[in-house]
C-alpha cells in the first residue's frame, strides 16, 4: 500500500483548475450582488453618538497625562457620573440591545439577506461538486494522515484500502472555500461579502453591544491614575535648550 | 496634519507643474488626499485638464471628482461663473445627488445669499441628519454673517453628537478666543491635546490661552506647556521661547516676596534667552539690539 498511485493529469486540467476558477467567479459574483442588494442603512443617532463618545473617552484615557489634573477629573466625572454621565449605562438597558436587534425588522431583514447570500451559493456549489466530481481520487495531500480522516476526505471513494492522503474533490472544494479568502481580499478590497468564515465566527459571538463597550471604557477610565507629565517636560526642555545653545 | 515628507512631495510637484512639466493630475490627487487649500493652483491646472478634451476623457470616471474639486477651488477664488459651469455639468450627470446639492449650497454661500444657503442646508439636514460636512457648512454660514453666537450654538450641537471631530473643536476654540471667552477656549484646546498629544501647535495655543487668563497657577501651567512645545519642536519654536521668558517674569512678579517659586527649572529662562539670542544673531542680526533690550526689561523684573 506504500506504492504511489499515479493520477491522470487530466484530473488536474478538468477538475482542480475548473473548480477553483468557478469558486473565484462565484465569489466575485456574490460580492457584486451583495453590493447591489445592500440597502442604504440609515445610521441610528444613538449609535453614532456612542461611537464618537467611545473615541473621545479612549483619547482621554490615552492622553490623560497631558492635561492638568483638575481638567482630567472634571472630564472623568462628566463621563462616569451616576445620573447623566455619558458612559454610564443602567443595568436594565444592557440586556435590551440583543433583544432589540432581533425584533428590529430592518436589522432582521438585513441579517437574513446576508445569511442567504452566503448559504445559497455554498449549497449550490457543494451540490454541483458532489454531482459531477465524485467517485474518483482528485488529489494527494503531501503529508500523511490518520484513518480518522477517511470519512471526511474520501467521501466518494468506496475503497477502504486507498491511502488516506488520496482525497476526493469534495475536500478540494473545502480547501478552496477557506483558502480563497486571502485571494478575495486582494482582488476585491477589504470589505467583501465572501468572508464567510469571519462572518460565521461573528455570528457565534453575537451582540455588537455598544453598551458593553461603553461599560468597558468606563471601567478603563476609572482605573486611570493621573500623573501630570508637564513638570518632566519642563526639565527635558531645559536639556534640549542647553544642547541647542551650546 | 500633513507630514514633512508629504509636504516636500507636494511642494516638489507644485514647482514641477508650475514650470510646465507634467504631473498635474498627481498634484491634484495629492492636494485632494491631503486636504490642503491651494485654490489658485487647483483652479489653473484643473481647468487646463477639463478644457482639454483628450486629457479629460483619459480620466474616465475620475473626471467628476476633478469637476467637484475645481468647483470648490473656483468658489474659493471667487470665479463664480467657472464654479457655476462645473456644477451644472455635475448636475446634468448626477441629477439626484446630495453631493451636487451640497455644492449648489456652497455656491449660494459664495454668492453671499446667506438666507437661501441656510435654507438649502437645513433641508439637507432634514433628509440626512448625519451629514457632517453640511452641519459644519451651516455653522460657517452663521459665522460669515457675523452671527457668532448662532455659530457657537450650531457647533456645540454638532459636537454633542460628533465629539471626535477635532477640526470642529479647533474652530470652536478660535471663535471663543475671538470672543475673549478664554476658559471655554481652554477646554477646547484640552480636547485637542487629548486627541493629538504630540502636536506642538495645540500645546502652544493652550499655553497662550492659559497665559492670557492669568493667575499664578495658570501661569505656571502655561510655562510648562511652553516647555513641552519646546520639547516637541526641538527648541526651534521662537514663540514658545518668548512665552517661557514672559511666563517666568510674570510668575516672578506675582510671587515676589513669597519663596514659592518652583525650583523645577531655574535655568529655563536664561536658556531660552540664550537660544533666542543665538537665533536672532543667525537670522536677523540687525534686530538683535531690540531683542536684548526687551529681554533685559523682562529679566530685571524677574
Amino acid at each position: 500500500m506504500a506504492e504511489d498511485l499515479v493520477l491522470d493529469t487530466a484530473i488536474r486540467d478538468w477538475v482542480l483548475i475548473p473548480l477553483s476558477v468557478v469558486m473565484v467567479l462565484i465569489g466575485v459574483l456574490r460580492y457584486f450582488v451583495s453590493k447591489l442588494m445592500r440597502s442604504a442603512q440609515l445610521p441610528d443617532a444613538k449609535i453614532v453618538k456612542e461611537g464618537q463618545v467611545i473615541v473621545r473617552a479612549r483619547n482621554l484615557r490615552a492622553a490623560a497625562n497631558f492635561i492638568p489634573l483638575k481638567s482630567f477629573r472634571a472630564r472623568r466625572f462628566y463621563y462616569s457620573n451616576e445620573e447623566n454621565g455619558l458612559l454610564f449605562v443602567p443595568k436594565g438597558q444592557a440586556q435590551n440591545a440583543q433583544a432589540q436587534m432581533f425584533s428590529d425588522p430592518n436589522m432582521a431583514m438585513d441579517m437574513m439577506k446576508k445569511n442567504l447570500s452566503m448559504i445559497i451559493p455554498q449549497t449550490l456549489t457543494f451540490a454541483w461538486v458532489n454531482f459531477f466530481f465524485s467517485g474518483f481520487v482528485a488529489a494527494k495531500i503531501p503529508f500523511p494522515l490518520t484513518q480518522r480522516f477517511r470519512a471526511m476526505l474520501q467521501n466518494g471513494i468506496d475503497l477502504s484500502t486507498v491511502d488516506v492522503s488520496y482525497v476526493s474533490s469534495r475536500s478540494w472544494y473545502f480547501l478552496n472555500l477557506f483558502g480563497l479568502r486571502g485571494l478575495f481580499s486582494l482582488i476585491l478590497g477589504e470589505e467583501n461579502a465572501t468572508d464567510d468564515t469571519q462572518r460565521m465566527m461573528q455570528m457565534t459571538g453575537f451582540g455588537f453591544d455598544p453598551t458593553r463597550s461603553l461599560g468597558a471604557e468606563k471601567d478603563g477610565l476609572d482605573i486611570v491614575q493621573h500623573d501630570w507629565t508637564m513638570p518632566k517636560f519642563e526639565r527635558r526642555a531645559e536639556s534640549v535648550l542647553r544642547k541647542l545653545v551650546r | 496634519m500633513v507630514t514633512k515628507s508629504e509636504e516636500d512631495q507636494l511642494n516638489r510637484l507644485e514647482t514641477q507643474v508650475d514650470n510646465g512639466g507634467g504631473g498635474a493630475w498627481e498634484y491634484l490627487c495629492l492636494v485632494r488626499k491631503l486636504k490642503v487649500r491651494r485654490p489658485d493652483k487647483v483652479l489653473k491646472h484643473g481647468l487646463a485638464i477639463l478644457n482639454d478634451f483628450k486629457k479629460r476623457s483619459a480620466l474616465g470616471t475620475e473626471e467628476w471628482t476633478l469637476c467637484e474639486q475645481v468647483a470648490i477651488a473656483a468658489m474659493d477664488c471667487h470665479s463664480l461663473d467657472v464654479a457655476k459651469d462645473c456644477i451644472e455639468v455635475l448636475r446634468k450627470r448626477f441629477p439626484d445627488s446630495k453631493r451636487v446639492g451640497r455644492l449648489e449650497g456652497m455656491l449660494l454661500e459664495a454668492k453671499g445669499l446667506w438666507a437661501e444657503a441656510e435654507k438649502a442646508y437645513s433641508n439637507f439636514l432634514e433628509d440626512n441628519p448625519f451629514d457632517q460636512v453640511i452641519h459644519k457648512r451651516r455653522a460657517a454660514v452663521a459665522k460669515a454673517q457675523g452671527n457668532i453666537s448662532t455659530a457657537i450654538e450650531y457647533l456645540n450641537k454638532y459636537l454633542d453628537t460628533f465629539m471626535a471631530d477635532h477640526d470642529a473643536w479647533r474652530e470652536l476654540a478660535e471663535i471663543y478666543i475671538s470672543l475673549q471667552m478664554y476658559k471655554q477656549a481652554a477646554f477646547c484646546y484640552e480636547e485637542l491635546i487629548l486627541s493629538q498629544p504630540t502636536n506642538p501647535l495645540y500645546h502652544l495655543a493652550y499655553a497662550d490661552v492659559l497665559y492670557t487668563i492669568g493667575g499664578l497657577e495658570n501661569l505656571q501651567a502655561a510655562k510648562k506647556y511652553y516647555a513641552s512645545t519646546i520639547n516637541l519642536t526641538g527648541g526651534k519654536n521662537r514663540r514658545a521661547l518668548f512665552g517661557v521668558c514672559l511666563c517666568t517674569s510674570a510668575i516672578g512678579q506675582l510671587s515676589k516676596g513669597r519663596n514659592k517659586d518652583d525650583k523645577d527649572s531655574p535655568e529655563l529662562q536664561s536658556l531660552a534667552v540664550a537660544a533666542l539670542e543665538k537665533d536672532y544673531k543667525q537670522r536677523a542680526p540687525n534686530k538683535l539690539p531690540l531683542l536684548t533690550s526687551a529681554l533685559k526689561s523682562l529679566r530685571v523684573s524677574s
